[in-house]
Formats: structure tokens, sequence, C-alpha cells
């Protein structure tokens, strides 16, 4: 494999328009997921800065680095920082967090700073984990669900076969889209199945009508994905018992809410339209993070 | 309090010198509907065997896909931990306990066994009957086993060890109702456990001892109350990472918690029968209520005795009664809007992976993450 085709691009942004300096109150957020990390800055509530890196070997580099990516040139240093939070699989790994926050609570605010006040249901698709989160229509979490030790990996699943099918991770989602009927999804049990499956509907043209094209098969393991985080999503306490209208207002955070094949197929099968922010969604966690530090 | 914990990890040391004592047998039971009072009354010391999580190689040729607990059972008694029990009695149940029973049987010969059935319909008019018949078989052969008549004085005094054992159980149990508890979670957990391994009557002085001392012990403070529902536990270790996490654990429904001495047996001429009545009428376990589901009642109004602020659902992964009674527990937790925790567990509790959840299940019901940081500014979005 000579090109990385699973990789988000690492990203850094800050804001022209806010001056650190001038701020009562600057907050720091850092999300340090199992595969990518991601640090946000507030200054007074508002997005002053982020930064997105990929992990190496070590969680506590990856912190650091989105950390010192998130202050960037902006002259901002830790010691100007008022209030900082870690959360994310890795947040025991960033020392100069003071405090230590869960995931749910974070991804949460995070939506709802991201997609606005109204989200009632947030869906967390990381390289790891799957959240469903349900909110109340105040500021309170209401329920959430989590997937099980099976199907843990979701995001990493979608990042190698994206490098087995020689596919980039941000066009594989559109691509599969572009089919004109949705073929057999493959196994919905593991992603280690699903996998293998997939690999295995290169092999046997013989055996079907019509050979599938490459479209048909992306699409094929993609709706795999987005029928295991239904399944966790369709635990999830409803807003209102007999309201058929469950999952209105619904935001996806994470890596995976960037992959079109999966949220749009959720969002058929739960017949609504997700949110949308201007923000990348992987962010939800850190600046959720910095809004509870 | 750490005596009792000890005690567990001790229980065998506690058998065997219970046998060097007394000369006596000990019995081991797997499910909670096994009739304790008749072993005690023919003079036997009835132990419920535990599952320890040690490491297992030798059950995966009988036993895969069980549920861990059973597993670590056959293993522990393959491996003779277990070598001092003189006899096993299980009770129609589950069948994966079952399977356990007559894997550690065909491997493992002990000198006594038996299989005592007992209706999954627990409520039904003929119920009793069958049960009283089937406890007159288990005292027959306790009586031809060990040579000696089970007299109605041996039956009453049981009874009666048995009772007290209950009863002041439930009194350590009402003090957690208290709104700063005097005990843990964990420490009650593990006095619980303790009492299905011990002599009734030892236990019985050792609470009456502990529930003087714990009139003057200082409360725990404030902590987010809960409740635990689930699969059987062996020991504490989920309470006490609830403890470690500011939470504590008032009250429980489980088969080896409240829902083993939960009920008395009240005494009447037909000992046998007022023993049937007893065990018909302990809270339901999933497999004995399929029919009537008074499970999950019983769980709401343990959970509204015990103020409790959210419920934890911890099953053991493969437990397919709880698998399939859940639904409904989770149906009536939902209509009175009681928050729960759901998430599968074996008995080696995954802590990192258990950890987050119940961080993030505690935050939801702490009121301090209700603040409105940051929210005037979401709305302005």
């Amino acid at each position: 494999m000579t090109k990385e085709y699973g990789k988000w691009p690492e990203s850094g942004w800050s804001s022209e328009t806010i001056d650190w300096k001038k701020a009562k109150r600057v907050a720091a957020g850092i999300d340090i997921g199992t595969t990518s990390t991601q640090a946000a800055i507030l200054c007074d509530g508002e997005l002053f800065s982020y930064a997105s890196v990929r992990n190496g070997a070590s969680f506590k580099k990856a912190a650091a680095s989105a950390l010192s990516g998130a202050m960037g040139s902006t002259g901002l240093s830790q010691k100007d920082i008022h209030a900082s939070a870690a959360t994310g699989f890795g947040r025991k790994h960033a020392p100069f967090a003071g405090t230590l926050l869960d995931e749910v609570h974070c991804h949460a605010k995070g939506a709802r700073f991201l997609f606005g006040p109204e989200v009632r249901t947030v869906v967390d698709m990381g390289a790891q984990s799957v959240k469903a989160i349900r909110l109340y229509d105040w500021d309170r979490v209401r329920d959430f669900m989590m997937n099980d030790k099976c199907a843990t990996g979701f995001g990493r699943n979608v990042e190698i076969i994206c490098d087995l099918l020689d596919v980039p991770i941000t066009e594989i989602g559109a691509k599969s889209l572009e089919v004109d009927s949705e073929p057999e999804p493959v196994s919905t049990t593991c992603f280690t199945f699903a996998l293998t499956e997939t690999l295995g509907l290169f092999g046997e043209p013989e055996f079907r009508a019509a050979p599938l094209t490459l479209n048909e098969v992306y699409a094929s393991y993609l709706f795999s994905v987005a029928w295991r985080v239904l399944g966790v999503v369709g635990k999830l306490q409803p807003l209102d018992v007999g309201d058929i209208k469950v999952y209105k207002e619904l935001a996806f955070t994470g890596g995976l809410a960037k992959n079109p094949g999966i949220t749009k197929r959720i969002e058929s099968e739960l017949q609504v339209t997700a949110l949308e922010s201007k923000y990348d969604p992987m962010l939800a966690g850190a600046i959720g993070a910095a809004i509870l530090a | 309090m750490d005596k009792f914990k000890e005690m567990i990890a001790h229980r065998h040391e506690y058998a065997k010198a219970w046998k060097a004592r007394t000369g006596g047998k000990v019995v081991g039971w797997f499910e909670p509907y096994f009739p304790e009072e008749l072993a005690y009354a023919a003079g036997m010391l009835p132990v419920r065997v535990l599952a320890e999580h040690e490491t297992d190689v030798i059950t995966d040729k009988w036993m895969y896909a069980a549920c861990y607990p059973v597993r670590d059972i056959v293993n522990l008694i393959l491996r003779g931990r277990y070598d001092y029990i003189d006899g096993y009695v299980t009770v129609e149940g589950c069948q994966w306990m079952f399977n356990a029973f007559e894997v550690a049987d065909n491997n493992k010969k002990a000198p006594f066994t038996h299989y005592l059935f007992l209706p999954d319909y627990t409520d039904a008019p003929t119920s009793k009957d069958v049960v009283r018949s089937e406890f007159e078989v288990l005292k027959g052969k306790f009586e031809a086993w060990t040579g000696k008549e089970i007299t109605k004085e041996a039956l009453d005094n049981a009874i009666e060890v048995y009772n007290k054992n209950r009863r002041l159980l439930r009194c350590i149990y009402e003090l957690r109702r208290a709104d700063s508890p005097a005990l843990l979670g964990s420490e009650a957990m593990n006095i619980v456990l303790a009492s299905q391994v011990m002599d009734k009557a030892e236990m019985n002085q050792i609470l009456e001892k502990l529930l003087d001392e714990l009139e003057d012990r200082k409360p725990v403070g404030d902590k987010i109350r809960l409740m635990l529902v689930g699969s059987e536990t062996f020991d504490s270790r989920l309470e006490e990472l609830v403890e470690s996490l500011g939470g504590n654990i008032v009250i429980d429904e489980l088969d080896t918690g409240s829902s083993y001495f939960w009920n008395e047996t009240y005494p009447q001429r037909d000992r046998l029968m007022a023993l049937s009545l007893r065990y018909l009428g302990r809270p339901h376990n999933p497999i004995k209520d399929s029919n009537w589901r008074r499970r999950p009642q019983h769980i709401f109004e343990l959970s509204e005795d015990y103020h409790v602020d959210g419920v934890i659902i911890a099953k053991q992964i493969y437990c397919h009664l709880h698998g399939t009674d859940n639904y409904a527990v989770w149906k009536l937790l939902r209509e009175r809007n009681i928050p729960f925790l759901f998430f599968e567990r074996d008995t080696g509790l995954p802590e990192e992976d258990t950890e987050l959840r119940l961080e993030a299940f505690m935050n939801m019901l702490r009121p301090g993450l209700t603040r409105l940081v940051g929210w005037h500014k979401a709305m302005s979005l």
C-alpha cells in the first residue's frame, strides 16, 4: 500500500475576528479518541480555534499535538487557558486537563453548540464506539445507549475497508449513494465478518446475474454499518411513548458523521433529515468538553 | 466490614473448618429455590456454589457460549475447589445452571446429587402441592443419606434460624433507606453473599453485633442513590466501581442479593407446605415470571421505597433469562420515567468500559452538569 486512503486529513482553524486577550474566560476541551484527537478553544463561549490530528502510538503525544495545533500561531499558551477538560477513550492521558469528563455529556453539549439548541437526538459515531443520546428539550441528557463489545470499531473498520478497496474515505460515502437500487447488505453481526464478506463480493461474479459494481460493494458495506448504528439508536427512550416521530431533530457527530453513505441511509430508515452544521462534526466532543470545563 | 469480603474469599477454608469441627456434611446448591432449611435440619451446612472467574481452559468442551458464572462454577468444581462438598442439589430453573450441574456430575461424581423440580408457573393453583411433594422427596433423600430422621423440632429450629437471618438482613437493608445510609452497597452485598456460605446460626450472631455497631456508625455521605438489577453476581466489584465514581447502590434486586432473603417462612402445622409457600412466594426471578410478570412491579416498588435516582441493569453475557425479561423491566421503568442504564457484563467486570457508562449515567442524574454554561451562546447560534 503506497497511499493511505482511510484517514481523514488533519485540520486546524482559528478565528480572525476574536481576540483571545479580551476574553474573560478561555476554555479548552480535548477529545482523545482511539484513532484521532480534537482540541477546541472557546473564548467566552465562542469557538476561537480547533485542531484535529491523527493519533500515533501515544495518546499523550496526540493530546499535546492537538492542543498546540489549536493554539497554533494565535499567541495563546497553556497558561492563558483558564479552564480545560478532557474526554474520550484516552482522556486520562491529558495531564494538562483540569477535569475529566464522560463522552456522552460532552457530545451532547457539543452537538447543541454545533447544530443548535433544538437537537434532541445525538448519534456519535466514532472509530471505536457508537453512542446514541436522547436529550430533553432543556439542557439535560435523558437517556443514552452505547454499543456493546460486539460491533466495536465502527469507524476504524470503515478506514480499513477504504484502504483495502483503494477508495478515499472522503469519497466512499458519496460513491455508495450512486447506485440504482440498494444491494443486499453484508453481515451486520460483526465488523470482521462484514469486512471479509465485502471482500468476498468480488470473488463471486459467477453466482450473480450481474456482477456488483464498485459503488454497489461500497453501498452493501456501508448499509451494514448504518444498520448496526440503527440497532443502538432503536434502544433509546422514545421522546414520547406512542409518538412515532421519535428521532426528529437528529444530529450526527464523530468521524462517520462525515460519511453520507452512512448518515443518509440512517436518515432514510428513520425518515428524518439530520441537522447540519458549518463546523466539522468531529469537533463535538472537544467543544462539549470546553463548555463543561 | 472487610471481614465479610474476606469471608467470601476464604469460604472454602471456612466450610472445611466447619466440617472438621462438626463432622457434618456440606451440601452445595446452585439455584435460589433450593430449600436450605431441609439441609440445615438434617445437620448439614448448605453452601451456595459461587463463581470466582478463575482462568478457565477446561469448560469449552461442554459449555461453549454459556454465561461465565456457570462456566466458572464447573471450572471450580472440576479443578477441585469444591472437593469438600459432599453433595449437590439443583432446582429446575436456569438451563445453563442445570447444564453446569450435569457437566459437573458427569465428570466428577459427588457422593450425593439431587435434581428438584419446581414449576415455572409459581403462582398456579397446584404449584404449592407439587413443590411440597418435591420437598418431601428431598427430605427423604437427605434422611436416607445421613441415616438420620429430620424431626419436626429440627425443621422448626431450621425455619426459625433462617427466618431470623432473613429478618436481620432486612434490618441491614432498612438502614440503606436512610437519606445518608450508614453502609455502602458493596458492604451490604458482601454481607448477603457471606450469609449464603456460612452457618446461619453463626451468621446471625455476627449480624446482631453488626447491627449494634452500625447504629453508631457515621453515614457514608450524600451520594447518587442507585438500584442494581439483573443477573446474579458473586462479588461486589460493580458496587465498588459505582462507589469510586460517587454513587451508592442502596438497593438491589438480585438473586444473590435482596431476593435471597426478602420473604420469610410463615409457620404452619404442615412444615413442608410452609416451606413450599415461602419459596414460591419469594420475589420472582425471570424464569419463574413469564406468565404473571410480577418482577417489574417488584423492581418499581423497591426503587420507590429506597428513593433511588436511577437503576442499573447489568446482565451477564449469554444470560437469556434476563435478556428476555429485560424488555418488560425497561418498559415499566420508561412508563414511570425512572432513568436506567443497561449494559452487559461477565463475572470479570470490564472496568474501563463499564466505568465510562456508569460515569455518564451518574452525570446524567447528577444536577451539577445541568448548569447552563455556554447555553446562552448556543441559543444565539
